[in-house]
This record gives C-alpha cells, structure tokens and sequence, in this order.
C-alpha cells in the first residue's frame, strides 16, 4: 500500500502529474466561477434596479446557481428535427476548448501556472478564434433564422474586434520584450502598465466586452429583436455550457486585462493570488455594471466603432509607443 | 432534490398577450420581486424556459401559436394560467362570440389557476408559491388565512 | 375653404350640422361613382381621413367617412349607402393610404367589397370563420370571397427570407406579428399581421347596454383605461345631454393624467428594454407603483379602471388621494433629472433614435396619424386644446412639438408631455371644487335618443374617437372605436422600408403601440 501511495505522489511531482493536477484545478476554478458569477450577475443587477434578487434559496441566494445547474441537467433534451445533427452537438462542447487553452497559460500567482509557455498570449489570442467557428456552428446547425441572423452578426463582431484586440496588446508586450505572461507580470514590478498605456487598456477593454458578447455590444443574442440569437435551439445542459462558456469568457478577459496592464498578482502584504483575483474580479464587475446600464448598439454602429474608431486609435497608439521606445 | 431545486429556479417564458401581462411583469419589478424565488430570468426562447404563464385572452387565431410554443419546451414543464380570460375566457364570453378560446386549458394541461381580472401582483406570487407546494410537496411560507 | 368645398360640390350637398350634439361640422351624402372625386377633393384641401366605418342598418349598409383637417377642425361625415345584398363601393386608398386596412377591415367583417384596393387579405379574423361577424344576420362568406380573404401565405424568394417578429414577443409588445420579408440584415417590406387579440369589443357593444359595456373600455387600452372611459363616458353624457358638476369634471381631469404618465412611464421602460437597457424598466415602474397605489385607493383597480360613470364618478375622493397625488407630482418632479441623465444624455441610446423613423407632415396626414407620433413630425394637435371636453379649456399647458419626427422626437415629445400632465394635475388640483361628485336623476335605464355621434378625446397614444349610432333602445345599433394606435401602425410598413432589422425594432417602439386597441 505506501509502495502504491509513494509511486503515486513521485508521479504526481512530476511534470505530467503537474500538468493533470493543473488541468482537474483549472476546471474546477471554471464550475465555480460560473456558478458564482451567475449568482453575482442577478445580485448586482437587483441591487442596481433597486430590488434584492435572489433570496429565499439559501442564505443571500447563494444556492440559486445551484438549483439552476440541477434543474439545467434534469431537463429534457431535445433536439430541433431539422437540425444539422454533428453542427449542432458539437457547438457547445467546442466552444470551451479555447476557455479551456487560455486557462493553461494565466498565471494566478508567481507559481501557481498549469504551464507557461513563451509564447502564451499567442495562444490564448489564436485559440479564442475558435469560439467564434463554434457560434457560427450553433447559428448554422440549428436551422432557425435567428439562429443564424444572430451567428452572423455575431462573426462580424468578433473579427473586427479582434484587430483593435491584438493591437492593444502589443504595446504591452512591446514594452516587456516577451511574448510569455509570466515575464509580463514580471516586468510590471515597480509600475503597473496601465499608467504608461491607458489608452490601449481603454481599447482593450472595450474589444474584450465586444468579443464575449455583452451588452452593449451583445447583438448576437439580442432578446427584444432576436428571440435568443444563436442558442435559440439549446436546451437544458447544452443550454448550459453556453452560459458557462460565456461567464468563463468574462473572467479570462478580464484575467488578461489584470496580467496585462494591472500588474498580474503583484501587490504588497497579500498573497499573489488573492490581488490576481481581486483584480480580475473588479474587471468583471464593470462589466455586469455595464450590461445593466447601457442600451444596445446598433449593427452598423458596431461595426463603424470598431473599423472607424478603435483600430486606427490603436495604431496611433502602437506608433507612438514604438516611437517613444526607440528613442 | 431535483424538485427541490427544479421549484427553486423555474424559469418563465415571456408569453404576455394582454392585460395581465402588465400585471406580470410589475410582480417581476422591483416592488413584488419575484426573482426572489429563483423566477427572474425570463427567457425569450421556450427552448430554455420551463413555466409558462398564460397571461391575457387566448383567441383562435394565437391558439396553435401557444401549442406550438407549449410543445417547443422541454419537459419537466408547468403552466400557470393567469387571469380569468386563461381560466375560462374571462368577460368576454357571450352568446355568438367566435373568436374565443374558453379557457386556456383546453388546449394545453394547466398546473396553478390565478383568478382575477387583471390579479394582483401579490396574487400572482401566491400563485409561484402554489406551484412550488405542487412540485416539492411543501410551501416556502405558511399560508395566510383571512383575517376579516 | 369650406366654401370652397360646398363650390365645388354639386347641389347643397353639404348640410351644415350642430357640432354640440353630433360631434361633427357637416354632413354629405353621396353615391359610389362621385366618392374617388370627394376623396381627391379632400386631399387637395389637405384634409385627413379620420375614421372609416360600415354600419348595419338591416335594408341597406352605410359606409361612413369622417374627413377633418389638423388645427382648424371641420370635421365632415361623408356617407354611403350600400345594398346589403351585393355590397361594392370603390376604394380610395390609392389617395389615403390609411383607407387600405379600414377597407380591409370592413371586407372581413362585413362583406363589402372594394374595387380598387390592392390587397384584400384577412386582417383581424381567422381562417377558420365563416360568416361575417359584425353583420346584424349571419350572412355566410361566398367561396370566391373566401379564396381572397385567405390569400395571405408568404413564401420563400431567391435572395431574400421571410422572418416573424412575434406574435410571441420578449418585450411587451403584446401579440403582433410582423411579417418582414428581409435582404440580409436590410428589410424589403413589412406586413404586419393582427387579430391574435381580437376580443370582439364592437360584438359585444351591440349585445350590451352602455352601462355594461364600461368594463370593456378599460380593457381595450389597458395602459390609458382612464381615458378610454372618460371617453366612451362623455359620448354617451353628449348623447343624452347628461350635465356633469364641476367636481366630477375636475376629479376626472386629474384620473385621466395621472393615468397619461404612468402610459407614458410604461411606455419609457419598455422602449428602454426593446433597445437593449433593461434598467430603466424598474426604474419606471417603481413611479408607477406610486400612481397605481393612489388611483387604486379611490377606483379599487390597479390597471383596468372602470372609475367614472354617467353623470360623474363612482365614488368620490378622499383626503389621502388628494395627499398622495400632491405626493405623487412633488416626487416625480425630481425624477425627470434621473431621466435625463440616464437615457436622454446617453450616447447609445441617441444614436440608436436619432434619425430613426422620420415621419414626414405629408405621410402623417396621409395615414392619419396620431398623438405624440403626430407631434413630433411637427403638427401640434392636441385634441384636448382643439376640442375641449370635461374643462382641459379652464386649464393652461402647450403642446409640445417635435422638429424632425424620428424616434428621439416622440421619446422627447412624451417627455415634456409627461411634465405638462404634472402642472395640468397641479392647477386641477389646486381649483378642485366642492359639491356632488355625481349628477342628479341620472335614468337608470339609458335610452338616448336616435341618431349618431362622433366624440374625440386624446389618450397617451393620441386621438380616439367614438362614433355612437342610438335606435332609441339601450343598446347602441353600432359602436366604433376609432384608435390611434391602429393609425399609427399603418405608418410603419413604410418607415420600416430599407431599414436595419434593429431599426424597425426601434421604430416600432416609439410608435407606442398597444395591441388590445387595434384588434379591438
């Protein structure tokens, strides 16, 4: 028996064991930040329309996400009969892979990494193009016009605030000289990066809102015009890991904002882990605080922010920074 | 467990057709919260709701919207018919009329009768604790008796 | 100008009638083959089409046009007999485009048939009908008629799709479908399709008596009930030459505009939410929480009021209404600045309206649009200052007038109509005089005696009017309800032309629409 214990803990030291262990925390950090930020998004938004929300399961609500993940699994599943059937199945468990990479690269504190790769922020920004091929599937599998009217315009969305995406993390790495977010954290020692680049945390910011589909820029599944955008057809679980997909989104974007331009988890007296969190989360509740306020953007309007207004103040900006660099 | 849970976090499907819609969405406002209950997320596609209130007049014209849309849900579903025109066609049944469907439950199964024309908000709630009481077999708060 | 009317006409035609007890200027009786000319008269003399109704009178069918023009009132009633045994009369929506659906609605219910009229589909009613509801026998439908009713089946085109927005709606716009027919995010037209709430309201007014037919008024525009029966209240007092104390008079005024604001408040947040800010929505019913526990404290109804009766009011008011409302205007008065800040300076939501929807003088006329859509192409028409009723002429406020049209016209129309209903309640309030909420030998049984009325009030969504025809019993021969919101929907198929999917959204929002009027 302590042969087997020991063989198992000498494994567990090792890099695999390492890699596993990461992987089973990173999903474990991903059910509990959905469930807490689906209860976070009811509180905050009851206490802003001036009501309490969520209140009589459990105290202050707390096991309302709960009841919601159970009675999501206890649901039927059906599936539209005209549906493109592999499209359709596959969408929403494709649309965590990317949610899934970006975790393996974010470091939550100085050693608290699943791996860090050299090129990190390369991969996190090459695979989150895969969530927009699993909305296009969703929109297209489900044979509904809303569906696909929504998956559309969710596509357009997603690559025109992509580039101002790009270009206002380049900067960033401009200045660090590394394309790994643990040497990004590292260099943000003495000041936060925010402080030399806040136009780009600006645009940063507004093409990551953009590019998890929240209001105001959620169109995709816009309610009062599209019924439900691209998960129209969805029901009970796979229901669900949209939602996931979406929560999870947030906090990865707001995760890279924090590594990016707050410093990562850097911060005196507390634990690494704990600013990174605190960060990050304050980054999440502006955008709940967002959705709640803001009316929708138009399709157009969209558009013309993007093409006509972010992407050339982020090459301005990218300028001025290489130039400033040189000198 | 999962009635438990099913009861606590019953989702509504926005299908307002008239008068009593207006009443609906004041229990959901900020004075007669009924995201309290767990209720508050309206979904728009019947795909992701699973209680539907049947709030207003049903006329022959929507009737095979409504069992298209009732069918469209996955089951475990429930069916609160709100207002008298849902119970039984409310004041608009007289003699020759031809556009009415009595009462919503003969077209689709109803779970919990909410009387009135329009019925109160608070009407409503005790409507949700009703159907509550049905699914888990025990009610959140004690019943009110009258106390006039 | 008349004068130039009556030129123009051949014989005396034109008979001049007592407005106070008819509730128009003149009457004309005329014959098919003249009507197109009339018609095209009235255009010229930038006349409007008010309302367009049929009324069974057993031997013959009397088709009834009411022309009138925007501020300087001339309201003519233009009639005409029809066999009941094969009833046609040519169209005239080549002139007025608002005539398209009134005829529409006439074929259905009635079974005349209009030459001319492009498209003569089911409006209101459904397929499965086989008779023509509103006529006094049951005359069965003709299969050929019933082959052009049920020609209405969209079908698919290279190019471009069919999309329903409704009947079922997430937001609360009650049961309307809207056919579009769309080019990619572009709409090429749309086609709105009605009568999933068709509750048979006129039916109903010729099997009840004038007391029994109160409840219905509130039902039919269940955010403006107030209104709806004060008017049907003041018709039927105009019928009978019923007088009303000053009180009543004064008690009324101050219902009908708390009841304005919590229409316009509703209509606030629902906007706010087909535009994407769910916010405001409970920002707005919480005022209109305030106005509900007020009127409920006096009429016992929180939304479908059936407050005033004939002769005055069902109860009188009491101090704590009084307080509360005084309450009630203090606070709202502090909210407009929240308002403000919240939607009027928001970027989004201006360039989400601005532009959006402009609504010419021309196409207002031309469809008879109404109410706060009206006002803000610019013509300021406000039936309480045209045609006073119930003392709004004792009382001092403007009309508020838009530049433009678009959508932000209406929103900041109904704004500053909402804060001219608060001085409105202040001065009513302030002069509320003593005395019988309720007139005096008031019959029981009402019998007014026969003939027809025409009676105009404006609720939160513009002009209604109410054209009553008495045969000395007491039930009313006919009733029609002329609502502005059915005016206000003709509008849209041409607004919406061209436009963003989420425009026509927008659009379809600031024309306030409530859909339990227009199915009637």
């Amino acid at each position: 028996m302590p042969a087997m214990v020991n063989a198992l803990l000498e494994w567990a030291s090792s890099d695999a064991g390492k890699m596993i262990a990461g992987l089973v925390g990173v999903l474990a950090f991903v059910v509990v930040n959905a469930l807490l930020l689906t209860w976070a998004e009811r509180k905050i938004a009851g206490h802003m329309q001036r009501r309490i929300g969520p209140k009589e399961v459990g105290p202050f609500g707390l096991i309302q996400p709960i009841a919601d993940a159970l009675k999501l699994l206890g649901k039927e599943i059906l599936t539209p009969a005209r549906a493109d059937k592999p499209l359709y199945y596959l969408a929403p468990t494709l649309i965590f892979v990317p949610v899934l990479v970006s975790f393996i690269v974010i470091p939550f504190d100085a050693t608290l990494q699943v791996t860090d790769i050299n090129v990190g922020i390369l991969v996190i920004l090459a695979f989150s193009s895969i969530s927009i091929l699993s909305i296009l599937m969703a929109g297209w599998g489900s044979e509904n016009k809303y569906s696909l009217i929504g998956a559309i315009r969710s596509i357009a969305q997603n690559i025109a605030y992509e580039i101002p995406l790009l270009l206002s993390l380049l900067p960033v790495i401009m200045l660090a000289n590394s394309f790994s977010l643990k040497e990004i954290v590292e260099k943000q020692e003495g000041l936060w990066f925010v402080v030399v680049q806040p136009v780009a945390f600006v645009i940063y910011f507004i093409a990551a809102v953009a590019e998890t589909n929240r209001t105001p820029f959620d169109l995709p599944e816009a309610e009062s015009e599209l019924v439900a955008g691209y998960h129209t057809e969805y029901s009970g679980m796979r229901f669900a890991l949209f939602f996931l997909a979406e929560y999870t989104n947030m906090f990865i974007v707001s995760a890279i904002a924090t590594t990016f331009f707050l410093g990562g988890y850097q911060g005196p007296v507390l634990p690494g882990i704990l600013w990174f969190l605190l960060k990050s989360y304050a980054l999440v509740f502006v955008i709940i605080w967002l959705r709640w306020t803001y009316p929708r953007v138009r399709f157009d309007q969209l558009l013309n922010v993007a093409w006509k207004g972010l992407i050339p103040l982020a090459f301005l900006n990218l300028l001025v920074t290489g130039g400033l660099l040189k000198l | 467990m999962l009635d438990l849970a099913r009861a606590n976090s019953l989702w509504p499907v926005t299908f307002g057709l008239a008068c009593c819609a207006i009443e609906m969405m004041a229990a959901a406002m900020a004075r007669f919260d009924l995201d309290r209950f767990g209720a508050g997320v309206f979904r728009a596609s019947p795909r992701q709701a699973d209680l539907m209130i049947v709030t207003g007049t049903v006329t022959k014209k929507m009737a095979p919207v409504l069992t298209t849309l009732y069918e469209q849900m996955p089951s475990p579903k429930w069916v609160i018919a709100m207002g008298n025109c849902a119970i039984s066609g409310g004041p608009f049944v007289f003699e020759g009329q031809y556009n009415l469907v009595e009462g919503v439950d003969l077209l689709i199964p109803v779970d919990v009768y909410v009387p009135g024309c329009p019925p109160r908000p608070e009407a409503l709630l005790e409507g949700f604790l009703k159907l509550e009481e049905k699914i888990t077999g025990s009610r959140r708060f004690p019943r009110v008796e009258s106390v006039w | 100008m008349i004068e130039e009317i009556k030129a123009r006409l051949p014989g005396d035609g034109l008979i001049e009638v007592p407005f106070p007890q008819k509730g128009y200027h003149y009457a004309l009786e005329t014959g098919a083959d003249k009507l197109p000319d009339l018609a095209a008269l009235f255009d010229e003399k930038r006349f409007y089409l008010e309302c367009l109704l049929c009324t069974d009178y057993g031997e013959y069918l009397e088709l009834v046009y009411f022309f009138n023009k925007h501020l300087a009132p001339s309201r003519v009633k233009v009639t005409l007999k029809l066999d009941p045994a094969h009833p046609v009369a040519p169209s005239i929506s080549a002139v007025y485009g608002s005539a398209s659906w009134y005829e529409r609605e006439i074929h259905e219910f009635y079974g005349v048939l209009f030459s001319g009229h492009p498209n003569m589909a089911y409006l209101f009613l459904h397929s499965g009908i086989d008779h023509y509801p509103l006529r006094k026998d049951r005359v069965p439908v003709p299969p050929e008629d019933l082959a052009r009713l049920d020609s209405f089946n969209p079908c698919e085109q290279e190019d471009s799709f069919f999309i329903n927005l409704g009947p079922q709606h997430p937001s609360t716009h009650g049961v309307l479908r809207v056919v579009l027919k769309m080019d990619g995010e572009y709409i090429e037209q749309a086609e709105p399709v009605l009568g999933y709430l068709h509750r048979m309201h006129e039916k109903m007014a010729e099997n009840r008596t004038y007391q029994q037919f109160l409840p219905n008024t509130g039902r039919m525009d269940y955010l403006g009930a107030m209104s709806f029966n004060l008017g049907h209240v003041l018709a039927v007092e105009r019928l009978c030459s019923i007088p009303v104390p000053e009180r009543a008079q004064s008690v009324r005024i101050i219902a009908t505009e708390l009841n304005r604001i919590s229409s316009h408040l509703l209509w606030l947040g629902a906007y706010l939410a087909d535009l994407g800010a769910l916010t405001p929505f409970l920002y707005v019913f919480d005022d209109r929480e305030q106005i509900l526990d007020v009127l409920e404290g006096v009429t016992g109804s929180r939304l479908t009021y059936c407050y005033f009766r004939f002769g005055g009011l069902y109860n009188d008011v009491d101090d704590p209404f009084i307080e509360g409302t005084k309450a009630f205007v203090k606070r709202m008065w502090s909210r407009f600045s929240l308002y403000e800040k919240l939607v009027t300076g928001n970027v989004i939501f201006r360039n989400r309206t601005r532009g959006i929807g402009t609504i010419t003088q021309e196409q207002a006329r031309k469809f008879g649009v109404a109410g706060p859509v009206l006002r803000s192409a610019g013509i300021a028409s406000d039936m309480r200052k045209e045609e006073p009723y119930s003392g709004y002429d004792a009382l001092d406020f403007t009309v508020p007038v838009g530049g433009r049209g678009d959508a932000l016209d209406t929103y900041v129309v109904r704004l500053t109509e909402m804060e001219n209903s608060l001085r409105i309640i202040e001065q009513a309030l302030a002069r509320l005089p003593g005395g019988p909420y309720m007139a005096e030998k008031v019959p029981k049984k009402l019998k007014p005696p026969p003939g027809d009325l025409y009676h105009v009030v404006e609720t939160p969504r513009g002009e209604l009017g109410i054209y009553i025809v008495s045969d000395e019993s007491d039930r009313p021969l006919r009733m029609k309800w002329r609502v502005p919101s059915f005016s206000n929907l003709m509008v849209f198929p041409e607004l919406s032309r061209g436009t963003l999917l989420a425009d026509a959204v927008a659009i379809l929002g600031s024309l306030d629409l409530v859909i339990p009027e227009i199915d009637r």
